[in-house]
């Protein structure tokens, strides 16, 4: 069960802390997590199920982001980030 | 309860929600709220079947849009629900559709405009959204439904965004009846409804799309704002990205009243409710066929159109503001006081107020971030 890192942007929305979060796939973690934190809902995903434009999550270290999203699998994951890039600069 | 006496002006900004107040006189303005920090806010407006009540249609550049309420004149807001889009509920593997599948559903991107509805039908409140679509409230922003006869309307998968997007910005209630209502979207044109928003019409006829091959299409014409005249509700004033009109059979036909400005071009209009047959405009200069968006002849300009005598005033000197103006389609207000009070912010994020339909003028002492939206909270009467 990996365990799960939001940055602080998210955090106001979510759990104030590390979390856990049995799911195979992002997909299931991000459903597990907004049933779970009501408030994150549409805040990583929009209506449609795709992360939005300045989401990144990294899979042990890795952004998927742009590969895999959120059917990245989770078998034998240790932890997944969800962060913001950086928006400007 | 003592009756609201106070005038407040309600601004979305670059950067957030301000709320900005004066009594009755209008000379004296002071910021009395500031929310949503960091966010876009492209509209705010009053309720005014509500008193205290405002709606702001924030835009976060992380996390998507949020529909944004106060009940209590801007002291507090919390999120309330926020549309979603109705063309479709999830997302399949584009790689799993069959060949001729409908496209990938879009996000609902940016909230536009929030229209308090009719004085008859309390509860019901309108939100126009990116790209082209409509929703409507009856349980005061509770909840939203897709008004599906326009978000549906048969052809729009041809339409296209403008320059500033795909946006549903103006939304109007015909004060004698909940039933005809007016949307307008960019690059896409004017549409009526006489039953409630069951059905709708193109209402574009004379107005030039001159960025098209058929120059009086149907439906294509790039409408900025629209607004309509309080006291003869038959007569709406619109600014297009072809020029100045007006309607004065609620829509049937448009007539292009701009071209003795040479300049038309431009995005906002407001009418007064005190002044009948009168609308304020704020052209921008677009020489060369390049719109550059600034004020024309490099100072702060209003035009005042009268219907009456169909002649245009300059209501400000040029030696009186100058400098490189822009203003955004929500960017003009007036309130509902005698005489009218104008209100104009300014992508320079200045905040430009007459309290006497023109006559004088006064800069409000404060730096706003780029303003995107004005809107008024009238004092009770």
């Amino acid at each position: 069960m990996p365990e799960i890192h939001l940055d602080s942007m998210l955090r106001r929305f979510g759990p104030p802390g590390s979390t856990r979060v049995d799911a195979d796939t992002v997909e299931q973690l991000l459903d597990e997590l907004e049933r779970q934190y009501p408030g994150l809902r549409f805040k990583i995903r929009d209506e449609t199920g795709a992360l939005r434009r300045y989401v990144r999550v990294f899979v042990d270290g890795e952004d998927v982001s742009g590969t895999t999203g959120v059917a990245t699998s989770l078998s034998g994951v240790r932890s997944v980030d969800i962060l913001h890039s950086i928006a400007g600069g | 309860m003592p009756k609201n006496s106070k005038v407040r002006v309600l601004l979305g900004t670059r950067k957030g929600t301000y709320v900005v107040e004066s009594d009755a006189k209008r000379r004296k303005w002071k910021v009395s709220s500031y929310a949503h920090d960091g966010n876009d806010v492209f509209h705010v407006v009053a309720d005014p079947r509500h008193p205290g009540s405002f709606y702001a249609a924030v835009n976060n550049g992380f996390w998507g849009p949020e529909v944004q309420k106060t009940v209590n004149w801007g002291k507090t807001w919390k999120e309330v629900a926020t549309p979603l889009t109705p063309l479709r509920k999830s997302r399949p593997n584009p790689m799993d559709q069959p060949e001729g599948a409908p496209p990938a559903p879009k996000p609902v991107l940016n909230l536009w405009h929030i229209e308090p509805g009719h004085m008859e039908q309390p509860d019901v409140v309108y939100l126009g959204a990116e790209p082209h679509l409509l929703f409507r409230s009856d349980d005061l922003g509770t909840s939203w439904e897709p008004v599906d006869s326009i978000n549906h309307y048969p052809g729009r998968e041809k339409w296209s965004p403008g320059g500033g997007g795909a946006n549903l910005h103006s939304i109007i209630v015909d004060p004698r009846s909940p039933n005809r209502l007016y949307v307008g979207m960019s690059s896409v044109g004017t549409f009526r409804s006489e039953d409630g928003g069951k059905n709708w019409s193109p209402v574009n006829r004379g107005v030039e799309a001159p960025f098209q091959p058929d120059r009086f299409p149907e439906i294509g014409q790039c409408v900025h704002h629209v607004a309509i005249d309080a006291a003869d509700p038959d007569t709406l004033y619109r600014q297009d990205h072809g020029g100045i009109y007006v309607t004065r059979n609620r829509m049937d036909r448009w007539t292009r009243i701009g071209r003795p400005l040479g300049d038309d071009f431009g995005f906002c209009v407001a009418s007064p409710r005190a002044d009948p047959g009168r609308a304020y405009f704020v052209p921008l200069t677009s020489s060369g066929g390049m719109p550059r968006t600034t004020m024309v002849d490099g100072h702060f300009q209003v035009r005042e159109w009268n219907d009456e005598t169909r002649k245009w005033r300059k209501l400000l000197a040029p030696s009186a503001f100058p400098g490189h103006y822009g203003v955004h389609r929500e960017g003009i207000a007036c309130d509902d006081l005698d005489p009218a009070g104008i209100y104009v912010g300014t992508t320079t994020g200045h905040l430009f107020v007459s309290p006497d339909a023109g006559k004088s003028w006064l800069l409000v002492p404060y730096a706003f971030p780029s303003i995107h939206s004005v809107g008024l909270s009238n004092p009770e009467s």
